[in-house]
């Protein structure tokens, strides 16, 4: 066995000094330790031996075992070098990831943010009636104000003529939550709405809307700073002050139209056209939503006790937050669906 | 709305800058959209929102200017002369809901010339534009106290005067030369033999002041704004007088507007007031008092202001205020303001002008009730999808809900159509995903903007609602669409992709159904037991050529309604930890014999069998006509030990055994 054990390691150190690559180097490793190895042979005769030669005979061939294990590792690295170099400037293999859309991830930040602060997300249907969109929400049919709104109206049944409609913003999920539910409420409502516009780099038909509004006993005009203040810092940037210009809707009273400071050049009015900042045009102030205190018709129109009861509500862009957020220049490319832009926003 | 600031100062010094004054209308609600030096005058574009009837008028933008400025507007009203009496015609109104009051004054032996250059001024400078000196003087008389007027050729006038509902087919040519045929949806002005005016919108160039008119009739008005909506939509024009009246008009302006206007007139263009009468009566301001209570107002903006603070601004605002108790008051609105009705329409005006950055900004503690919770699932659940998906290495697109019916209809007759589309292309609700999906893809290829380093696969999906008509009215469902094209990409990637999200989603029971479907070949349905889930399938020749395909596309379609009612809990499901052992198994077998039917063989028997996958599909050399292929890998392994070699063997030969049985099959 003595010499059988002595062949191996001279027949292997021969072997070694030959190797050239790494395969050599497996192809070395199953001739010596594999299956059918002759040491594997040896090592099968130890259980025919005698007691105190088991121990023996077991150790050596150990011994043997871990000389060339370590051996063949430590060549293990240097077999790299025998490697054929690449060129390792070539181009990487490219990976395609899956992506969300801009407006899908916008309008999910957005919410989640309102729901940080207790408001839940409730979602409304694109096919409304026209109560829903309009009467409910103090707008008249026949009445000046519903110029604003222009909406295409569905073919639905003869019976039904006129009543069903796309709706023109996410309010009418304001009236269906309200009018199904008793206060006190909070909820966000995103979704897509409609209204005959061309398209053009501002318009489209089809658009995205965030709506939010809350109903309880003690909530005021304070409240509806303070939590818009709260959104506009978190989406955009700690810095931002929000400023609250009177305007009208028929639903809320007050009614208000809130900018933000242009958080590019940091408010900064600069008039010199060659200066100017290119996302506020040098006013300071980008317009960022609407919002008020709910119109008591409106609360009333829902069965909420508008003596009791009082709250407040916003709707917001999506389009118009993410084009600010990301500097996107035309509204189109959202629904173009261009890869190199659907790439650039993957989650 | 364009106003000029010369004109304002006919009613009020300001003395501020036009900037800064821009600026605090803007801050007061008055949004100055544009400003512009104009020679000596400023002129400002303003948003004039629909609840302002009262910024119609120079009087009411000076009113505001002068709240803003902290000013009291004084205001120099004439002093209406009514003599003499208008004693050759009468004026007859047929029904006073159209019009409640009608003024008309007679004017004899004018000249007409072109108009005065301060009077011209003050017409271009807010936007109208200048005939001459009788219509520009109408017009001035507009701007300024916010009634429309207008002068009719008093020579060509036949008889009396009615303000009537038109006859059927009756016609007018107005003085822009265009003929309209009329309605009784039209309210008319017309004398004893012809139609003289669409009331309220437009005169009649019957009767229209030219270069030779010598005597005039200057009629001021009030019309029903409905009345003049309903005119005006059905005769298909939108003037700058029909404009006022649909927004209510100020009727107590109306006789100093009609003297005015009749005074410049005759200093003007010479000529004497010859004739004034009127029909109706001079419709009712309904006082208005607003009890509001300053504890109320406090709660309502979440700010406490002092009590003459609040005093004020509301006097400032030509509102009166009477003190009930030291919380309550009486206030009573200016005239004008038509628009404030209620308390929280006294609180706007006051928290308006005292600046909505006074009051604090603070956050609430929300409540809400438990009950609508459970509403929130299905936005959730979108969510959660679309991220899988995304995971998955789609993209996701957000494509246009309105098609073009005809395409639709191919599919479904429940299409949904729009009454007034803007366009053909999109006069219908999509009752599927797949045209939106296409239309993006091709739009990809056309530009090539996959780029050069994915050899142009594309995986796309969407989820949005999709609409139908039904028995019962209609449905709208949200639904998910994938797509993939591109040349390394197969079925079977797609299918791959569907079992994913299903398994996903715990909804473990599905199956493939093959089913013939429009527009795809090779397609399956996916049930679960009697519901069906949706499908996939390759498009079809025909359709790869309508949109110019050059690639496959697959294309698949889940409804999510159904997908939801069908979903399971997830829950965690033990593995084995013994070793799994495999055994490989080639086999020839006839074409027409299924991929299902060979793994039903392998698995009649799954004791053991843990997974089966198909390592090689062949067809070719060696294998005969007709034929295909398999390497298979058959994993054994038990949940309670680890198995051995024999018994693996003895398990692998039975399942050798039973496909040698098999027709059109043989062992390679």
């Amino acid at each position: 066995m003595e010499n059988e054990i002595k062949r191996l390691e001279e027949e292997f150190q021969k072997d070694f000094q030959e190797i050239k690559s790494s395969k050599d180097l497996e192809a070395l490793r199953i001739k010596y330790l594999g299956r059918k190895s002759a040491f594997m042979q040896l090592f099968s005769r130890i259980p025919t031996l005698a007691k105190e030669e088991k121990g023996i005979w077991g150790k050596k061939l150990n011994t043997f075992k871990n000389k060339i294990t370590s051996l063949l590792e430590s060549k293990a690295g240097q077999g790299e070098n025998n490697e054929e170099k690449i060129d390792l400037t070539a181009p990487s293999v490219s990976r395609e990831e899956g992506s969300r859309h801009v407006l899908s991830t916008v309008s999910k930040e957005i919410c989640s943010i309102f729901e940080r602060l207790g408001f839940i997300t409730i979602e409304g249907k694109e096919i409304e009636e026209e109560w829903y969109n309009f009467e409910a929400l103090n707008i008249p049919s026949e009445h000046p104000s519903r110029e604003d709104f222009d909406t295409f109206y569905l073919d639905i049944g003869e019976k039904d003529k006129g009543k069903y409609l796309l709706r023109s913003h996410t309010s009418p999920s304001q009236i269906r939550v309200m009018k199904e539910s008793k206060p006190p409420l909070a909820v966000i409502s995103p979704g897509r709405v409609y209204r005959p516009d061309e398209v053009d780099a501002t318009h489209s038909f089809m658009f995205h809307q965030i709506e939010g509004f809350a109903v309880a006993k003690d909530m005021n005009f304070a409240h509806l700073k303070g939590v818009l203040l709260h959104f506009v810092r978190e989406f955009f940037s700690t810095g931002v002050e929000l400023r609250f210009r009177p305007h009208f809707f028929p639903f809320t009273e007050p009614s208000v139209e809130v900018d933000i400071s242009c958080f590019i050049c940091k408010n900064k009015k600069v008039e010199d056209s060659k200066k100017k900042c290119s996302v506020c045009k040098g006013k300071g102030w980008l317009e960022i939503l609407g919002c008020g205190m709910i119109h008591p018709k409106v609360l009333k129109a829902c069965g909420i006790d508008f003596k009791k009861y009082k709250g407040f509500a916003f709707g917001m862009g999506v389009e118009r937050i993410a084009m600010l957020k990301y500097g996107i220049n035309d509204i189109r490319l959202f629904y173009e669906n261009d890869v190199r832009f659907l790439k650039q926003f993957s989650l | 709305m364009r106003f000029s600031l010369n004109f304002i100062q006919e009613f009020l010094r300001v003395d501020v800058s036009p900037k800064e004054l821009a600026s605090l209308l803007t801050m007061a609600g008055m949004e100055v959209e544009c400003l512009e030096k104009q020679a000596t005058d400023w002129i400002f574009d303003i948003e004039v929102t629909t609840n302002r009837y009262d910024w119609l008028s120079m009087l009411g933008i000076a009113r505001e200017i002068a709240v803003v400025l902290g000013k009291k507007l004084k205001v120099d009203y004439p002093s209406p002369v009514k003599k003499p009496s208008l004693s050759t015609r009468d004026i007859v109104i047929e029904d006073k809901r159209d019009c409640p009051y009608y003024i008309g004054r007679r004017i004899e032996g004018i000249k007409v010339s072109s108009p005065k250059s301060w009077l011209q001024e003050r017409i271009l400078n807010c936007g109208l534009t200048s005939v001459n000196d009788i219509v520009d003087i109408t017009n001035y008389s507009m701007l300024k106290w916010g009634n429309p007027l207008h002068a009719f050729d008093a020579d060509r006038l036949e008889g009396n005067i009615y303000i009537r509902r038109a006859k059927k087919n009756e016609l007018l040519v107005g003085i822009d030369g265009k003929e309209r045929i009329l309605t009784k949806e039209n309210l008319v002005i017309s004398d004893s033999k012809k139609v003289i005016a669409l009331a309220g919108i437009i005169g009649g160039k019957n009767t229209e002041v030219t270069e030779t008119t010598k005597n005039i009739f200057l009629e001021a008005a009030v019309f029903s704004p409905l009345t003049v909506r309903r005119s005006r939509r059905a005769a298909g024009l939108d003037t700058e007088s029909s404009y006022r009246f649909e927004r209510v008009v100020p009727s107590h302006l109306l006789e100093y507007a009609s003297y005015e206007a009749a005074k410049l007139i005759t200093e003007v263009s010479g000529g004497k007031n010859k004739g004034y009468k009127v029909a109706g009566k001079k419709p009712q301001l309904e006082k208005k008092s607003i009890m509001i209570s300053l504890n109320s107002l406090s709660n309502y903006l979440g700010l406490v202001p002092l009590k003459s603070k609040v005093k004020k601004i509301l006097q400032n605002l030509d509102f009166k205020v009477k003190d009930l108790s030291k919380d309550k008051m009486i206030v009573s609105p200016s005239r004008s303001r038509f628009d404030v009705k209620r308390e929280v329409d006294v609180y706007e005006e006051f928290s308006r002008i005292y600046g909505y950055d006074k009051i604090p900004s603070e956050i609430p503690f929300l409540k809400r009730n438990l009950a609508i919770s459970d509403q929130t699932a299905q936005y959730y659940f979108k969510g959660e999808l679309a991220n899988f998906v995304a995971l998955l290495g789609f993209k996701e697109i957000i494509t246009y809900s309105l098609e073009e019916k005809e395409q639709l209809k191919i599919e479904d007759n429940g299409v949904i159509e729009l009454i007034n589309p803007l366009r053909s292309q999109e006069n219908a609700l999509r009752s599927n995903l797949f045209f939106g999906m296409a239309k993006s893809l091709k739009y990809n290829l056309n530009r090539a903007s996959m780029g050069t380093g994915n050899r142009g696969d594309l995986h796309l999906f969407e989820i949005a609602d999709i609409y139908s008509k039904t028995s019962k009215g209609f449905s709208e469902t949200s639904t998910l669409a994938l797509s993939i094209s591109g040349k390394k990409r197969d079925f079977f990637f797609l299918k791959g992709a569907i079992e994913k999200i299903l398994n996903f989603l715990n909804l473990d029971n599905f199956e493939f159904k093959e089913e013939a479907l429009n527009n795809f070949t090779n397609s399956l349905r996916i049930n679960v037991g009697n519901c069906n889930l949706g499908f996939l399938g390759k498009l079809n020749q025909q359709q790869k050529n309508n949109f110019d395909l050059k690639e496959d596309l697959f294309f698949a379609q889940l409804d999510l309604s159904s997908v939801v009612k069908n979903r399971g809990q997830k829950k965690y499901k033990s593995f084995s930890s013994f070793p799994a052992i495999w055994r490989d198994i080639s086999i020839s077998v006839k074409k027409s014999i299924k991929f299902k039917e060979i793994e039903k063989i392998i698995k009649a028997d799954n004791r053991y069998l843990a997974s089966l996958a198909i390592i090689d599909i062949y067809e070719g050399k060696d294998i005969p006509q007709g034929h295909r292929a398999f390497t298979l890998r058959i994993f054994y392994q038990s949940g309670e030990r680890t198995l051995t070699s024999n018994e693996v063997d003895c398990f692998h030969n039975q399942i050798r055994e039973s496909l040698n049985k098999q027709e059109d099959l043989s062992l390679r």
